[in-house]
């Protein structure tokens, strides 16, 4: 959960990327970072293993600055996707305030999708949290395949494989490109910091 | 209700300054590619997207195929040929070894299908500057094959990773004509592989053989998983 220095008067949120392997989870902070460096002036950590693929995790953290006298600070964090590493994902969800389920949207990927999706809600419910409780948001990514004419689902049906009882917002996006990165990250922002603002104000 | 103003306040200054941090230029300018809406290579990359961690014979079957149909269409052109042939080369090996295959093959397959669309796709690109692009997609593929053979030497694999010597060129490839790129720098179709597949691996494999690689395998994750605790309490102590 997030850590609340009520005497130092610190926030700090956990913001977790997550979703199936090669969705893209990476390149969301990566477009962040590059494009954003010079504001955020923090480093990103990320360590990388076969064929560029997540080994652990990617960390991203964000100085969000003093609000109502609390320094505000964002960790965002990357799970690896590949099926192997459940116990890293699960590891990587502790203490988590919210989260971006990036989703891929190659007609190919379905499954995995979903698969994912309720990896992430066994996870979390080992730490006892519920993923209808936790702010999330749903990423579409990939969307500007559809341009090059290479087969991706609808959003129509992502949403319904995966969004239609939770009913989380949900970016259409392109993590390489940039379309609706930013939008999906500073709508996990908001919502966990909703979500922390009775401990703060 | 003054709490809940003080609330809305502070979700809105919250917003601002996301706003503020986070603010995006205008859209970057377009580089010069076209779409692959109806170009030849859509198919290919569309197969080399579906490809994950889990290779499986079907797609990377799927790979070779479409590799083959792009050669086709391409049979005219000297360096989109050989970007091909340099993709159906890794791909064979690929195949052959999936998750045996050496990591960085999965990257200069990567890297050199990014080149090829680019090559195939920007217009206005002269000719040398699609030779200094195939050149160095050359160069990363011979690194290649000399990480496999070291890899192959390091382990003392016999004949697990040979560099077998290059098959005959496909009918359609036209005949060599006059390149501005030196010949010694042009790749035979020379194979990296080949690995026995791997089912048939373990099914030449002994028990105690099969149960050796099982383990290393475990191990490998295990390393994996230690490493990423260790790395959790670093950052957990940097908290601190």
């Amino acid at each position: 959960m997030a850590i609340i220095n009520l005497k130092k008067k610190e926030v700090q949120a956990k913001i977790v990327y997550y979703g199936p392997g090669r969705g893209g989870k990476t390149t969301n902070l990566e477009y962040i970072y590059k494009k954003f460096r010079s504001r955020i002036q923090t480093e990103m950590v990320t360590i990388k293993t076969h064929g560029d693929r997540t080994l652990f995790f990617d960390f991203l953290p964000i100085e969000i600055g003093r609000i109502k006298g609390y320094d505000i600070r964002i960790q965002l964090y990357t799970v690896p996707g590949q099926v192997k590493y459940e116990s890293t994902r699960r590891l990587v969800l502790r203490g988590v305030d919210g989260i971006v389920f990036v989703a891929d949207s190659l007609a190919v990927r379905r499954k995995e999708n979903v698969l994912s999706l309720k990896s992430l809600a066994d996870n979390l419910s080992s730490y006892k949290k519920s993923i209808s409780e936790i702010p999330l948001v749903f990423q579409y990514n990939k969307r500007d395949l559809l341009d090059e004419g290479i087969p991706l689902l609808p959003v129509e049906w992502l949403e319904k494989d995966l969004n239609s009882k939770l009913q989380a917002p949900s970016f259409e996006a392109s993590a390489l490109k940039g379309p609706n990165v930013v939008q999906t990250m500073k709508k996990i922002i908001i919502m966990t910091i909703d979500s922390l603002r009775k401990d703060l104000t | 209700m003054a709490q809940q103003r003080d609330e809305d306040n502070f979700r809105s200054q919250v917003e601002d300054r996301l706003d503020h941090l986070f603010q995006e230029d205008s859209p970057e300018a377009t580089d010069e590619q076209v779409g692959l809406v109806e170009h030849p290579l859509k198919n290919l990359k569309a197969v080399l997207l579906s490809i994950d961690w889990e290779i499986t014979d079907s797609t990377m079957d799927s790979l070779l195929n479409e590799i083959k149909n792009v050669e086709y269409v391409y049979s005219e052109d000297k360096i989109l040929l050989t970007f091909l042939q340099l993709l159906g080369s890794i791909g064979r090996y690929v195949k052959a070894n999936k998750g045996r295959a050496h990591p960085e093959a999965t990257r200069v397959i990567n890297s050199v299908y990014e080149a090829l669309e680019k090559v195939a796709l920007t217009e206005g690109m002269t000719r040398p500057e699609k030779e200094k692009m195939l050149l160095e997609e050359v160069t990363k593929f011979k690194k290649l094959k000399e990480l496999v053979v070291l890899r192959k030497a390091e382990k003392k694999e016999p004949a697990v990773l040979e560099v077998a010597p290059a098959p005959p060129a496909p009918p359609a490839a036209p005949a060599p004509e006059p390149e501005r790129i030196p010949a010694k720098e042009i790749p035979a179709r020379e194979e990296l592989h080949a690995e026995p597949r791997t089912e048939a691996r373990f099914a030449g494999m002994s028990p105690h053989e099969a149960f050796a690689y099982a383990l290393e395998e475990i191990k490998e994750v295990i390393r994996a998983e230690f490493k990423a605790l260790r790395a959790e309490i670093k950052l957990w102590r940097e908290s601190k």
